[in-house]
């Protein structure tokens, strides 16, 4: 049985005119312990996927279930417990809370549990240890560096035990070499038997993901296994987000890729491929025919 | 969860002092204004009872008016403060009817006059002056400092003094054998009173300020009238207070043909009387200061609901990492009330402050009790609980995508 089931998802915004559709239909299928990154061009409802998922936001129809649950029509209270105890977030921006210690960070889960502050504090220790912050225990979000503070979120983000892990950007804001850390940690927690699930922008950290899934429009376009360590051939015969991404975008994915992996030549190629195919009719199609399937 | 959602108040607290100190200001001031002002309250009342206690259990005082409504057992209903000013004085029959009541040691008579004492130029238009008989150093139950009071049946002019008439009027502390002007006429010093410890809230004004002449001489003043606004007795012994006091009245009202605008009062009378007076004041005055507390309320609801709003997106993350809309609910409403609860504890500190002040610089003495601090701050608990609830219900019914979206 799948840990997560999305059935004929819909999550529109706005009234009339205005309405946007974030999400469009969307059928999703995922089993324990895969690793799913999710790729698309920017508003073509990524973050909106995930937070669904999460139980941060709702959808407008559609069924979800969660661990063999129904969860798309909970009440605020409950929708709160599930977010507690099956699943963990991991921001771009961290979300640390900026007054608390990094150990009472990891321990806020816990804290809405209702655990004791000694356990809860004895469990946030060992999952820092975990992710090799023990002696950060007792400073401040402030006084740490973007990659130390995302490994502090997902300690944060483990700490319950949760079914899914789900991370939007988590390198997002980091340097390569913090986003190398991160994502090994996230392919440690993943080897571990871990269920994640994953937004980038950066085609090479794919290489850590089971299976990628590409959307647009809010739609899933298109959705692949891949042995982990290899780059999916999807992303090598065409760039989804290459229409929608400015040169800016552009400029930073070759300096992250470049710096990642200084050493492999493909990750130079794909860069030229980029470059190369702005191949929005192409894309276009393939969206029509697997519409016209259904 | 309770001590985490406290923790994270005190830290929020700490974090902004000023601002923490400018929201509980309300609170500050209305917690030291109200303890304050119940405590002179309540060191008046123990003052007025020492004061009766100096007296003596034994003495018994007439006054005119009904000064309070007793029940059958002899309890107080309820006072009036005025019916002794509104209604007529005694007479010199209703004091010859007292002194005549069996067992009755002896019957002391007191009249106010109306008139400024003068030496040479100096007057003291504070000054009051009281008829009075030889007994009243025994009735008050006070010592003469210097020379001696007059005898029984003085007709002279002479004259007793409080210590403060002395120092004010004749500039010396000693005025034994000096004279002043009274009404145009020449009266002699013959002794003066130790300093009355009394307070000049009691009913009976401030001794230390009072000259007392013969009741004789008092008449010769006043077109040979005696209007006598209190006689103060005693029984021959304590046991037969009740018995005499009964009888007194009930002589009284016989003279009175059955009118009963008089009072027989017993010491106890006097206290509950007293006490029941302090109290409507203290609680009028203290309902005037109550309003501040609300005033104060008011400012943390408002300083929550900007705080709330500044940390929408703290509340975003503790929703996306379990909070219940109950749980935010919570945190807020204990910090509101933890500011309150702070608030409350400085403002016992200011009260214990002026409550210094007030013991140092005048002549009360108020009374914090440990009753009335656990109150205060049990009511300024309660201000902030009220008053958090509706910044907190803000923040509790936030949606966490959009609380997390502000930055
Ligand atoms: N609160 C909202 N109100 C209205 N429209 C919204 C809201 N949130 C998202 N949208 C719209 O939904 C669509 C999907 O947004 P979403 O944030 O999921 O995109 P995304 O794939 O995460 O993009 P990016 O890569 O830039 O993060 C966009 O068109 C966006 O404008
Ligand atoms: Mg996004």
């Amino acid at each position: 049985m799948p840990v997560i089931l999305l059935e004929d998802v819909n999550k529109l915004y706005g009234f009339g005119d205005a309405t946007t559709i974030a999400l469009d239909e969307v059928e999703l299928s995922i089993e324990r312990g895969e690793f799913v990154a999710i790729m698309g061009p920017s508003g073509s409802g990524k973050s909106t996927l995930l937070n669904v998922i999460g139980l941060l936001d709702r959808p407008t129809h559609g069924k979800y279930m969660l661990d063999g649950r129904h969860v798309a029509r909970l009440r605020q209270q409950s929708r709160a417990r599930v977010r507690r105890d099956k699943v963990g977030f991991i921001f771009q921006s961290f979300n640390l809370l900026p007054r608390m210690t990094v150990i009472e960070n990891v321990a806020l889960p816990l804290a809405y549990k209702g655990m004791l502050q000694t356990k809860r504090l004895k469990k946030a220790a060992a999952m820092l240890e975990r992710v090799g912050l023990s002696e950060k225990e007792y400073f401040y979000p402030s006084q740490l560096s973007g990659g130390q503070a995302q490994r502090v979120a997902i300690a944060r983000a483990l700490i319950n035990d949760p079914q899914i892990i789900i991370a939007d950007e988590p390198t997002g804001s980091l340097d390569s070499a913090s986003s190398r850390l991160v994502m090994e940690l996230l392919s440690d927690i993943h080897k571990a038997g871990n269920t994640v699930l994953m937004v980038t922008h950066n085609p090479s950290l794919t290489k850590y993901a089971s299976r990628v899934v590409f959307m647009h429009d809010g739609s899933i376009v298109a959705d692949e296994q891949t042995k982990l360590g290899e780059i999916p051939d999807t992303l090598k015969r065409s760039m989804y987000f290459a229409p929608r991404k400015t040169v800016d975008d552009d400029l930073k994915g070759v300096s992250s890729l470049m710096n990642t992996m200084p050493d492999e030549k493909p990750a130079a190629k794909k860069v030229s491929v980029k470059k190369a195919t702005p191949k929005k009719r192409t894309y276009k199609a393939r969206t029509k025919k697997a519409k016209a399937k259904k | 969860m309770v001590t985490g959602n406290f923790k994270i108040a005190m830290d929020s607290i700490k974090h902004a002092k000023w601002r923490s100190f400018f929201t509980m200001l309300g609170i500050i001031i209305g917690v030291a204004s109200v303890v304050t002002i119940i405590s002179i309250g309540e060191g008046v009342k123990k003052q007025v009872s020492e004061e009766i206690d100096r007296r003596g259990p034994d003495l018994i005082t007439v006054r005119p008016g009904k000064v309070a409504e007793t029940d059958e057992n002899g309890r107080i209903n309820s006072a009036s403060i005025f019916s002794s000013l509104v209604n007529a004085p005694l007479s010199e029959n209703d004091l010859k009817v007292v002194s005549g009541t069996s067992d009755v040691d002896y019957a002391v008579p007191v009249s106010y006059l109306s008139g400024v004492p003068k030496v040479e130029k100096t007057e003291m238009p504070r000054a009051v002056v009281f008829g009075t008989s030889g007994d009243l150093p025994k009735a008050l139950n006070q010592k003469i400092e210097y020379g001696a009071f007059f005898d029984k049946g003085a007709n002279k002019n002479v004259a007793v003094i409080g210590p403060r008439v002395a120092e004010e009027l004749f500039k010396e502390t000693v005025p034994v054998g000096a004279s002043m002007q009274l009404r145009g006429q020449s009266f002699v010093v013959v002794g003066i009173f130790e300093e009355f410890n009394d307070i000049s809230l009691s009913p009976e004004a401030d001794y230390n300020t009072a000259i007392f002449i013969p009741t004789e001489a008092a008449k010769k003043l006043n077109n040979n009238q005696l209007p006598i606004q209190q006689i103060l007795l005693r029984p021959d012994e304590l046991s037969q207070r009740d018995e005499v006091a009964k009888n007194v009245e009930s002589r009284l009202l016989n003279s009175h043909a059955g009118q009963h605008d008089f009072s027989v009062l017993t010491q106890d009378n006097n206290r509950s009387i007293s006490n029941e007076i302090l109290n409507i004041l203290t609680s009028l005055v203290t309902a005037v200061a109550a309003v501040s507390l609300i005033v104060g309320g008011i400012g943390i609801m408002n300083v929550m609901i900007v705080s709330v709003t500044e940390r929408t997106h703290e509340i975003g993350i503790r929703k996306a990492v379990g909070a219940t809309n109950r749980q935010i609910l919570a945190q807020f409403v204990i910090e509101s009330a933890v500011i309150s609860f702070v608030g409350g504890i400085f403002g016992i500190i200011v009260s214990l402050v002026a409550n210094f002040v007030l013991r140092v610089s005048t002549n009360l003495v108020p009374v914090i009790t440990l009753p009335i601090m656990g109150i205060a701050l049990v009511v300024a608990l309660l201000v902030g609980v009220v008053f958090g609830v509706a910044p907190a219900l803000k923040a509790a019914q936030k949606d966490p995508i959009e609380a997390l979206r502000r930055v």
